[in-house]
């Protein structure tokens, strides 16, 4: 899982039948150099973005743990679903330190 | 499995219930040179009590956290396998 932080939602016209009444939130993964910036810094330059199923009700701004790859579709088991990037968690804290002020 | 470094801690009240009760730490993997970062940090679940700071060995074996979370539809997929000693070849958290 990396964290992510919500930037949007994104809504379906039409969609997989086994997706309906799903939604669907905008998040972009952040590094470590993003995660250890002041948090008032913005997510300036965004690299990459991804489309999350968010059944926790995550809000704009929120960090989300996003579970990726084969485990993003396991909650739904027995159910399959074609979906590939799901929110675990809201984070309600992290405590971030820069890997160079670790001790070695 | 993989070396990381635990570089924080989160904590989360709404999250999958497989998470309940785990420790949930953020680990930067590291590349091949023991120092270099690979790719953006990682949330994996803990029971191993690794702190900040500390080299970790990270499975990234989906199927094997979903034994040790005891449940199989969690959508967590690292977790905390061991803490190498210091000293061991290789270590990122050898002295130079």
């Amino acid at each position: 899982m990396r964290i992510g932080k919500i930037i949007g939602t994104v809504t379906l016209n039409h969609s997989h039948p086994s997706l309906r009444g799903a939604t669907y939130k905008l998040a972009v993964p952040l590094s470590l150099a993003e995660l250890t910036a002041t948090v008032e810094d913005s997510v300036d330059k965004v690299a990459e973005t991804v489309v999350v199923y968010d059944e926790l009700g995550a809000g704009q701004g929120s960090l989300i743990a996003i579970s990726e790859g084969g485990e993003a579709a396991q909650p739904f088991l027995p159910a399959e679903k074609p979906v590939d990037a799901y929110n675990a968690a809201i984070l309600d804290q992290i405590d971030v330190k820069p890997m160079n002020s670790i001790p070695k | 499995m993989q070396l990381g470094i635990v570089v924080g801690t989160a904590t989360a009240t709404v999250k999958h219930r497989s998470m309940e009760g785990w420790k949930l730490l953020l680990v930067q993997l590291l590349s091949a040179d023991g120092r270099s970062p690979d790719g953006e940090p990682v949330l994996a679940v803990d029971r191993l009590g690794a702190g900040r700071g500390e080299t970790v060995m990270l499975s990234s074996d989906g199927k094997g956290t979903c034994e040790l979370l005891k449940s199989e539809t969690t959508p967590v997929r690292y977790s905390v396998m061991g803490i190498p000693d210091r000293g061991a070849p290789n270590n990122p958290t050898n002295d130079e």
